[in-house]
């Protein structure tokens, strides 16, 4: 167990390093030490399996296979252990040489990255059938308004199929799907002009325009600047494929004179991380920008976009724009300025903007993503993705009579979807009041950024982590501030957008973790502090508390 | 879709005539180039040749990075006979001169089946499926055999006939679950993974019902090669394929993977031991690694395509055995490419998947792919699904997933499609291979006429055509030259540069159209070659095809 622990330190710190660090080592050395971490990572998957089946019942063994598969622990309980029995099936007991050495790491990353989410899949909150499973507010999907979207998706203007459907198509997405983007978007962007088909590209999901864009703008070891904390996925699709870098803008929460507000992006920061990656060396061809960014749910005002696109031209940096969230601004107080709105772009040919469906219209599991850019050269190099990542004709044709029905989108589905927004956001604050937690208040997203700092001691990512998996232990997954390569320790992204009822058990099972955390750690301190005074016998430690400091 | 024009660009690429390999970006010796400033008298020919896509453009971009650039030449190239049809498109009505399309492979025979079966409120849409169905019908095919597929295996496992008779109502195509709008399993739904192993457990004869767990759904077999080569392969890598071969898989794997394909070149000519063009054979398959690796190129893997994709050859069980033991015997993965397995319509064929086999001499690296693309003639629903026994590569390929996932519904009307067997199985197979062996016929006895050569056996969209005697000369700038005069006189065909074919003047010619559409486009490509001279007579022309010789 102590080696498993310790390579998983290892490979996190590694990873972190990769995503957040400057290297100083050259891209080979890098390649070696991922794949011998890789290597080392599976034959552990691998090997713990095979041990594990010699124990009678599997489930007491399993969560330590669940630590290494997951490559971070999972509590101990019946039904993770059970779970996580399924994901060390999915491998082999047999250590394979059977993959390529970025095989092994797209593996290894993914099992990192995704570990909650798939301990939730594994084992999901049911308010009938499993009141024991867990809440998942860590994965920033959208579920307030699936039964409207259900019942527009049932209509029966969905359900017309025709030949061009089923066949092969444009592979840049379907001319009349284009064309409607184009339109939905100049008027939800409020554009000056009217956005043009051809420069609209649709593949299925953002983190496919993402991956692909970083394909054609970079080559491998080429690096993109990215504006801390931010959406963890950025890190992961180009660390996957393209192998592109993530320098980090460091942002703080602290409000100084160069710091109007908490987490403020600056120019002035901006040109400080592109001046150290280049005295590292590191070529820097982009700098990728979300807004309403997640996880801070800030929304740029125009004249700050300006600055950044200035910056970006005056270094010669492409701009990808992420407005996934662009129409989940619920407080009415705030006015969200698409970068497709500005009269005029500093340097439209470097300009890219996404957006997709998963977040604004609750239908994660739709796959669609879209690509604005005004440069046809990068158009055409990324509809060579198309392929790839193609989207089924009939699924194109639903999302083309959802995105053209203006009436239910702005009579029905929007108020409605803002209201329970605002409502779910008003009951989670409220409660992060009455529990004393300091959070940014935002009006944008699908989450509030809350600081737990008060409940490291000391205020540290390893303590982040512990506190991380006191959550998992009462069956709550929230995303922790590393994930978002945030440079400060103990902050978290909480996800409000669930039904008033799950939202309700969350919230109550957020508030046993933190008095329990607080509890131990209380404990702990006056053990400690016993122990110093009698050097005699030691109390024994509790199992779990333990396996978790080890 | 670029298969059917691997743009001449290719072509027209000065070839330094260096015999220098691989390796550095914008080295130009791989064998494409070199070939093309071949001529006929330059021998002896190589029996392989390594692809290197680097080598085909030239031009820089101020806003892509250099891959970014070869990436956007694969869209170029792609794009420009696919514009010139599709700004051209032939249409009865409104654009009776417009281009016919008999080089994409897809199966427009059986849209009106299939659409009443996916969606209930086809039948408003005006489907042209009842013109679709009379005129094969004045064709005097037989009329469909429903209830009697022949040769159908015995199912391993007993499935509940699912509400017979009830497929025409398809209600059970709307379900609209919240789950089925949230994120996924990345794998694929689970209750659409247990369908497609039921369905291919019993379609593919296996003898032991094949796994969910070992199954992974994605959007197409495309994204099966990209996630494949990049998860088997290190960049630079490469995979062995027979040629002429289904030419966008070179993109395919190249793109985010950035591995080569090896080509095996076959030849018409059968000699030896051969008993039919184009064979592939082991001793082929040892040359070709040999070379490869005299080259310095690592050799990961070898792709099959069975049913061949464009020659519509299908492997006997004992040679698939051959190739899977040569495989295994040089620790190569093997990746099968059955999208064509249920497009096997002369029923002497006897077509085996490799699933079918009683023992896979390395099972861990033999990893199987198959997508309703060609079978269910639905390109445009994106599925593909991977079988392997190797857990690690349907994780790793797995990890992928979330860049090559298709949406919910979509999933969930897959599984109700395969769900069907009833249907399957009495309505649809039976019509579609009734119809495609009609359009065959029909093809093939035109072709006969003309006195044009062709290898064709009973399987998948295709003929494959030898127009060898029409070029002036045997050089791919003829190849290409000929293809334009097709275009000219509007209908597409794809050249067989397209499929790294080694002999110019090969042709893919896809039948599964409807009849007045294939009618009109046959009397096109009759116009332009009762045009063209034939310069190649004294070479007779040899009657390669071979409908149910003494081998079938």
């Amino acid at each position: 167990m102590e080696m498993v622990l310790t390579l998983r330190q290892t490979v996190e710190d590694h990873i972190t390093q990769l995503t957040t660090r400057p290297q100083q080592q050259d891209g080979q050395a890098i390649r070696e030490q991922e794949a011998l971490l890789g290597r080392l990572l599976f034959q552990i998957v691998s090997f713990l399996p095979a041990v594990a089946q010699s124990f009678q019942p599997p489930c007491t063994s399993t969560d330590s296979r669940g630590d290494v598969g997951g490559g971070q622990p999972v509590q101990t309980s019946r039904q993770t252990g059970q779970m996580f029995y399924q994901e060390s099936d999915f491998e082999n007991t047999v250590i394979s040489y059977d993959l390529s050495n970025r095989g092994i790491d797209i593996s290894a990353l993914y099992h990192l990255s995704f570990r909650d989410y798939n301990t939730y899949q594994g084992n999901k909150y049911h308010k009938d059938k499993n009141t024991l499973g867990y809440i998942n507010l860590g994965t920033s999907e959208n579920k307030l308004c699936t039964d409207l979207l259900a019942e527009r998706l049932s209509q029966s203007d969905m359900t017309y199929i025709d030949e061009d459907l089923l066949q092969y198509t444009d592979w840049r997405g379907q001319p009349f799907l284009r064309k409607e983007v184009a339109r939905f978007l100049t008027f939800y962007c409020k554009t000056p002009e009217f956005l043009d088909p051809e420069n609209v590209v649709i593949l299925n999901g953002c983190p496919a325009v993402f991956s692909a864009l970083a394909m054609v703008l970079c080559d491998p070891g080429e690096a993109f600047l990215v504006p801390t904390p931010s959406y963890g996925g950025f890190a992961f699709s180009t660390h996957l494929y393209s192998k592109v870098k993530l320098i980090p803008v460091h942002l703080e929460s602290q409000v100084t004179e160069a710091n109007g507000y908490p987490f403020q992006l600056t120019v002035d920061k901006l040109e400080q991380a592109l001046l150290g990656a280049k005295i590292e060396g590191k070529k820097v061809r982009g700098l990728v920008l979300i807004n309403p960014q997640n996880p801070l749910g800030d929304v740029y005002s125009q004249d700050s976009m300006m600055e950044y696109l200035e910056f970006a031209k005056k270094y010669n940096l492409h701009v990808i724009v992420d407005e996934m969230y662009m129409l989940s601004v619920f407080d009415e107080a705030i006015t969200f300025h698409s970068v497709l709105s500005m009269k005029s772009l500093p340097d439209p040919n470097k300009t890219h903007v996404i957006w997709g469906t998963s977040k604004d219209f609750c239908i994660s599991g739709f796959r669609f993503g879209a690509l604005y850019t005004h440069n046809r050269e990068v158009a055409s190099a990324m509809s060579s993705f198309g392929y790839l990542h193609s989207i089924s004709g009939i699924a194109q044709y639903k999302l083309h009579q959802l995105l053209q029905d203006r009436e239910w989108i702005d009579n029905i589905y929007l108020p409605s979807y803002h209201f329970r927004l605002q409502e779910a956001h008003r009951y989670v604050t409220r409660k992060l009041k009455a529990l004393k937690v300091p959070f940014l208040n935002r009006g944008s997203g699908l989450y509030v950024w809350i600081n737990l700092k008060q409940y490291l001691d000391p205020c540290t990512f390893e303590e982040e982590l512990l506190l991380h998996r006191r959550f998992l232990d009462h069956k709550l997954i929230l995303s922790p501030g590393k994930t978002f390569m945030c440079k400060e320790p103990g902050w978290f992204r909480l996800i409000f957008a669930a039904r008033p009822h799950l939202l309700r058990i969350a919230m109550r099972r957020f508030q046993q973790g933190l008095v329990e955390h607080k509890q131990e750690r209380r404990v702990k301190q006056l053990e400690d502090a016993t122990k110093e005074e009698v050097s005699t016998s030691q109390p024994e430690t509790p199992a779990s508390p333990a396996l978790r400091k080890s | 879709m670029s298969t059917l024009l691997q743009k001449e660009s290719r072509m027209t690429t000065a070839c330094p005539g260096s015999d220098s390999i691989q390796g550095l970006p914008g080295n130009k010796g791989d064998g494409l180039e070199r070939k093309c400033s071949r001529k006929p008298d330059q021998k002896p020919l190589k029996s392989y040749g390594v692809g290197d896509p680097t080598a085909m453009f030239s031009s820089g971009s101020p806003y892509l990075s250099s891959r970014g650039s070869v990436i956007k030449w694969f869209w170029d190239s792609a794009e420009e006979g696919y514009r010139t049809y599709h700004m051209d498109e032939y249409d009865e009505d409104e654009n009776p001169s417009g281009i016919i399309n008999l080089g994409t492979s897809e199966n427009k025979l059986c849209f009106d089946l299939l659409s009443r079966r996916v969606s209930p409120s086809a039948p408003l849409s005006g489907i042209p499926s009842s013109e679709g169905l009379s005129s094969w019908d004045s064709l005097e095919y037989s009329p469909r055999r429903a209830g009697c597929l022949p040769r159908l295996p015995r199912p391993w496992s007993q499935e509940a006939p699912l509400c017979p008779g009830d497929h025409l109502s398809q209600s059970d195509m709307l379900q609209v679950e919240p789950s089925l709008l949230q994120y996924p399993d990345w794998r694929g739904h689970l209750f659409l993974r247990e369908e497609v192993a039921r369905f291919l457990s019993f379609y593919c004869r296996s003898p032991a019902p094949l796994k969910p767990e070992n199954m992974v759904v994605l959007n197409g077999c495309a994204s099966l090669f990209s996630a494949l080569a990049t998860v088997l392969c290190e960049a630079g890598e490469a995979f062995l394929i027979p040629a002429p071969y289904y030419g966008a898989i070179t993109q395919h794997v190249y793109l985010y993977g950035n591995v080569r394909l090896v080509s095996v070149y076959l030849d018409s000519e059968v000699t030896g031991l051969e008993t039919r063009p184009f064979q592939l054979t082991v001793e082929k398959l040892e040359m070709a690694l040999q070379g490869a690796n005299s080259e310095g190129v690592k050799v990961k893997g070898l792709i099959l395509i069975n049913p061949q994709n464009p020659l519509g050859d299908v492997y006997s069980p004992a040679e698939l055995q051959g190739y899977l033991e040569f495989a295994k015997r040089h620790e190569l993965h093997v990746m099968v490419d059955e999208v064509y397995m249920l497009s096997v319509f002369e029923e002497s064929v006897g077509y085996r998947s490799v699933l079918s086999l009683e023992r896979l001499p390395d099972p861990q690296r033999t990893h199987v792919m198959w997508a309703t693309s060609k079978d269910f003639g639905m390109s445009g629903l994106r599925f593909g699904t991977l079988y392997t026994e190797n857990r690690d590569v349907a994780t790793a390929v797995a990890s992928l997933c979330r860049y090559h996932g298709l949406s919910g519904l979509t999933q969930y009307q897959m599984a109700q499609l395969l769900r069907d067997r009833d249907w399957i199985n009495q309505v649809y197979l039976p019509e579609n291979h009734a119809r495609l062996k009609a359009a065959h016929t029909y093809v093939s006895e035109d072709l006969r006429a003309l006195g044009i050569p062709f290898v064709s056996r009973g399987a998948g969209f295709f003929i494959w055509v030898d127009l060898r005697k029409y070029l002036p000369e045997a050089t791919f700038e003829e190849e290409v030259l000929l293809w334009r005069r097709f275009l000219e006189n509007k209908v597409l065909l794809s050249f067989g540069k397209a499929f790294e074919c080694k002999e110019p003047g090969w042709f893919r010619l896809v039948f599964s159209d409807k009849t007045h559409r294939l009618r009109l486009g046959m009397q096109r490509v009759r116009q332009v070659l009762e045009g063209q001279p034939q310069v190649a007579e004294d070479t007779p022309p040899r009657q390669i095809q071979e409908p149910r010789g003494p081998h079938r």
